[in-house]
């Protein structure tokens, strides 16, 4: 059963992130996932301290504060300090971090928190608390990215018109009087609430590794927004399955093995794609 | 105050070896960032430094022993697979750089854990202090690192020096230097080459993150300060420097303080400041600048309209309301307006109103000129109807210099003494009287 739950973790977060990831990669801006995964780091921490618990409401709080912290920073330094954009990306975040990283070494005596626990979560440990809602009994973990998922799900489809049209032609949602800097914001705030959900079960590795992957997998096979919605998601499924086998017979961190398994699929659509074309 | 003189003497030999390392790091790796900066791919660093962990790893297995050489050596070729792994993928698909970038970061990171995690769980006892090299840990430098930084900060300065002006051809003229026979390619290349090995021997000290911080943000901040190469290079390497001995100090000052953070969050302040004090480019100097030409352009409209109310005879004294009919002001900005005219002696205050001074009438008459001189130019060489041009004029008044209003009279054929107050109503309509 611990093994059927593991499994289902990885393919909540993968299904999760990658819907967002989708709307990263259309957007060009798959390395802002990378960013906001970095810089969400004091948030949790001050959280953590403030609130004393793990996965609670002032850690979601937080980290939506920190993930439309670092995207108005980032608009602020490239647009009025005049950064070259990735620069300015590169500076907000790497800082934040280093500030997260701050905080957790000098708090680390006095919270449950170490640089470890919040960025290499460790899949293993999922099962081992579980809770009973509506007379079904299941790991903390899975409950809260079920939540998730439904969550995700909700904001991409409810908003999927608004999303197609921000993401494939700007200009022309611009120019029609969608305000598509608030579907930016909205999507940075989305990507930082999925990060943090998912970083405490899985590791900040993972939620990188699903927010791109699967989605550029999905990508090279097909060009239409909703099969790429269902390839992303039977990645998930399928890195979640084989990477716990592959970290059973390793030996070794199953985030870390749903990752190289994930790049697998990737590298097979390349392949794929390449022989074709 | 005696620990400051004690960091700085470098009497205990464990600060020494730390702040040796760490300088070197610094300005190394400010100076090998600025090229990656210009090139726009900043972020490359960011992949490279998270795909070395599998490296390190494989060349822990293979080695069995912890030897800093070999560890930069299996650094330095998983870098250059996630190089070459980023490219291929950009040309053989139709995936961007920034998503290849993504990918491979966290496909090689990801490869890491697991050979970490395998590690962790077969050997024990000689793995302990792998992990260093995710969150780095400067307070364990040995002599020997300090060695290896220098020798690798000597071989990248002379890679520098050596291929300066194909790297600078590149950089600002790719088309032009590939033209006249330098290799885009190589030169790329190098550029790789020298990043690679900048961060193989950093990401022990500072970590992963932090050492592509230190490639991203000294050349940032010291984009500020240049427009030239060798200069932001020079300058770009001593904020490294200068980050690297800050974060030092106050992780050897204060306990449990990690020197890899303190050195990014020193540097970033150093962009902080940079970005908002810097002269020209910084955002305090160019909001003064633009308060200043927005103050210009309303003395020089309420001269101008004080000057046009003389010459169509309604006299010399002035007052709001009066003006208001040729250019309105608000109050507030009225008495600000023509309080700094009076302190500068071009108007002065008189009873029941203001009068102008003759060098406020010849400024006032100067710019009048400017806008007719523009009026006249887009209507005859630019075919601009006569209703438009008035509109055009009352910008670039403002801009027109000596110099280009003395080509504009040569071009239209009129000569410098040219009086348009007089003459030019006969050729433009003026707007209020027509």
């Amino acid at each position: 059963m611990d093994a059927v739950w593991i499994i289902i973790t990885g393919f909540l977060v993968a299904s999760s992130t990658g819907m967002l990831g989708n709307l990263l990669l259309l957007r060009k801006m798959s390395m802002m996932g990378d960013a906001l995964s970095h810089a969400v780091l004091p948030g949790i921490v001050i959280a953590y301290l403030i609130s004393g618990s793990r996965a609670s409401l002032p850690l979601l709080l937080g980290a939506i504060i920190m993930g439309v912290l670092t995207t108005f920073l980032i608009q602020f330094f490239s647009s009025k300090g005049k950064m070259q954009g990735d620069a300015a990306m590169g500076t907000v975040f790497t800082f934040l971090f280093a500030v997260g990283v701050i905080l957790v070494t000098k708090f680390a005596g006095q919270a449950d928190i170490d640089a470890d626990c919040v960025l290499h979560g460790e899949l293993a440990f999922v099962p081992l608390q579980q809770t009973t809602y509506l007379g079904f009994s299941a790991p903390n973990a899975v409950w809260t990215l079920a939540a998730l998922f439904i969550f995700i799900q909700g904001v991409f489809w409810a908003g999927y018109k608004g999303w197609i049209l921000t993401s494939f032609n700007p200009e022309y949602a611009k120019s029609v009087g969608i305000r598509t800097a608030l579907w930016h914001y909205a999507l940075m705030a989305a990507t930082s609430v999925a990060t943090v959900v998912s970083f405490e079960s899985v590791g900040a590795i993972l939620v990188i590794a699903f927010l791109v992957v699967p989605a550029a997998t999905a990508y090279l096979l097909t060009k239409d927004l909703q099969w790429m919605v269902a390839l992303i998601i039977l990645q998930g499924l399928l890195s979640s399955v084989g990477g716990y086998f592959l970290s059973d017979f390793l030996e070794a961190s199953i985030s870390g093995s749903m990752a190289v398994v994930s790049f697998i699929l990737f590298a097979a659509a390349f392949l794929l794609k390449k022989k074709e074309g | 105050m005696d620990i400051l003189l004690k960091y700085l003497s470098l009497e205990d030999p464990n600060v020494r070896y730390v702040v040796i390392a760490i300088v070197l790091l610094g300005g190394m790796s400010g100076t090998v960032g600025s090229f990656n900066f210009l090139r726009k791919k900043t972020l490359v660093g960011e992949t490279v430094a998270h795909s070395m962990l599998p490296g390190v790893l494989i060349a822990f297995l293979l080695s069995g022993v912890k030897n800093p050489a070999v560890m930069i050596l299996g650094a330095a070729i998983s870098g250059w697979m996630s190089i070459w792994v980023v490219d291929y993928i950009t040309q053989q698909s139709k995936i961007k750089g920034d998503s290849a970038l993504a990918i491979v970061l966290s496909s090689f990171f990801g490869l890491g854990i697991v050979l970490l995690t395998m590690i962790q769980s077969r050997y024990t006892g000689n793995q302990s202090g792998l992990d260093h090299y995710i969150f780095g840990n400067a307070a364990a430098m040995t002599p020997e690192d300090s060695v290896a930084f220098a020798s690798v900060s000597l071989v990248v300065l002379g890679l520098i020096i050596a291929s300066y002006w194909s790297i600078k051809a590149i950089i600002f003229n790719p088309d032009y230097a590939q033209s006249i026979g330098i290799s885009r390619r190589k030169t790329d290349t190098l550029i790789s080459i020298i990043t690679i090995l900048t961060i193989s021997v950093g990401i022990k000290a500072v970590g992963i993150v932090m050492m592509s911080a230190l490639l991203i943000i000294p050349p940032t901040a010291a984009r500020f300060w240049t427009d030239r190469l060798i200069p932001m290079l020079v300058i770009s390497g001593i904020f490294g420097s200068l980050g690297g001995w800050i974060g030092a100090f106050v992780s050897y000052s204060q306990t449990n303080m990690p020197t890899g953070p303190w050195t990014i969050v020193s540097v970033s302040i150093i962009a902080f400041i940079s970005m908002l004090f810097a002269p020209k480019k910084g955002i305090v100097y160019q909001r003064w600048n633009k308060l200043q030409l927005r103050r210009r352009i309303n003395e020089e409209n309420l001269l101008k309209a004080a000057v046009q109310s003389e010459v169509r005879g309604k006299g010399k004294l002035f007052t709001r309301t009066t003006i208001n009919e040729r250019q309105f002001f608000e109050s507030k900005l009225w008495n600000r307006t023509i309080g700094r005219l009076t302190s500068k002696g071009l108007v002065r205050k008189v009873h029941g109103g203001y009068t102008l001074s003759t060098s406020g009438r010849n400024y006032g008459a100067d710019i009048d000129r400017r806008h007719k001189i523009w009026e006249v130019y887009l209507q005859r060489r630019m075919q601009m109807s006569v209703h438009l041009v008035h509109d055009e004029a009352e910008t670039m008044e403002h801009f027109l210099t000596p110099e280009i209003e003395g080509e504009i009279l040569r071009e239209l054929g009129l000569c410098s003494r040219f009086n348009p107050l007089l003459e030019i109503h006969e050729i433009i309509p003026d707007p209020d009287l027509a």
